[in-house]
């Protein structure tokens, strides 16, 4: 029997409690399906066993909920860091840069990363959290983003209602790839910016 | 200096390399899947289902499961295949099996004249 199994066999016996329970405790970092929960919660609310508003109320809570922890957790856990950097060479210069770089991409990776790259999420509370991130943009980012990941998400269960497991498993990989072509793309725009930077430096490294 | 940055940047290189050949076969899964969704609807049936989700999923009578099993329909059934099993002493791959047998003797026979006709997901 596997832990997924056992979820959601949990989730159609005690509805929306587990449901809360599992999107939470995933929300913090902690791998559990939650998309396939998420996607059987929706063909529940098609079967008539649960209400959509319900769902993505309890849904989108937890969710929120987990991930503030996640984001408390970075900012105690971030000061601690930063402390034990500031003394070390160059540190202080590195941790502005993080804020710095917080501060600009934070808002669209927070959202992002709530329903398209959701992957993501969890590192991306701890660090916002680290960088001290503002909390209320934060929150407001992240409201916004994960009632749409739910609504998505649930809406879809409830659509494709007799393929729950066939539908997650397309889904399921699908969000890798575009974790993919979002690391891909940061990776080659930084060598772009760096072999602009250093014209002729690859050149010259080779030997004579 | 100049050696260091250039350490990186093939670090990046191969990083970038080692990522897009991940994503390609990420990417060939998504679409066999996909592929592999389309050539068949059915589901697979999982532990966690419950009787009145397999019925619906594959657009069979939930009595008919209830009577392959030869349990009682309660009104509104939350219980999974898992629990089922476990209340009646019953191995879950057994009882998946009768639940995939009698699925493929109702679509042979239907209780009530000819299948429903078959609707878009």
């Amino acid at each position: 029997m596997s832990l997924t199994d056992q979820l959601l066999a949990a989730i159609s016996i005690y509805g929306l409690p587990a449901l809360f329970a599992v999107i939470a405790i995933a929300a913090v970092g902690i791998p559990l399906p939650v998309t396939l929960a998420l996607v059987a919660a929706g063909s529940f609310v098609e079967l008539g066993e649960m209400r959509l508003w319900q769902v993505i109320i309890v849904g989108s809570s937890a969710a929120i909920l987990g991930d503030q922890i996640g984001f408390v957790i970075g900012r105690w856990g971030g000061s601690r860091i930063e402390t034990r950097l500031r003394k070390r060479k160059g540190g202080a210069d590195k941790i502005a840069r993080a804020h710095a770089f917080a501060a600009r991409w934070g808002g669209t990776g927070i959202f992002l990363s709530r329903w398209l790259v959701t992957p993501l999420g969890p590192w991306l509370n701890l660090t916002s959290g680290m960088t001290d991130y503002p909390w209320r943009r934060f929150f407001v980012w992240d409201v916004l983003g994960e009632t749409l990941w739910v609504v998505i998400y649930v809406l879809l269960g409830k659509f494709f209602s007799r393929s729950v497991q066939a539908l997650v498993d397309v889904l399921g990989s699908l969000v890798w790839v575009l974790v993919g072509i979002l690391v891909a793309a940061i990776l080659f725009w930084w060598i772009l910016k760096s072999l602009g930077n250093s014209p002729g430096k690859a050149l010259r490294r080779r030997p004579a | 200096m100049m050696k260091r940055l250039n350490w990186k940047q093939w670090t990046a290189i191969a990083a970038l390399v080692l990522v897009l050949l991940v994503t390609g076969l990420f990417a060939v899964r998504t679409f066999r899947r996909a592929i592999y969704w389309r050539m068949h609807r059915d589901e697979v049936i999982r532990p966690w289902m419950s009787l009145p989700y397999v019925a619906h999923s594959y657009r069979v009578p939930p009595q008919v499961l209830y009577e392959a099993l030869n349990i009682e329909h309660p009104p509104r059934d939350r219980r999974p295949i898992r629990q089922i099993a476990k209340e009646h002493n019953r191995p879950v791959d057994e009882v998946i099996g009768t639940l995939n047998e009698a699925i493929a003797r109702s679509r042979q026979h239907p209780p009530n004249g000819p299948p429903s006709p078959e609707k878009s997901p």
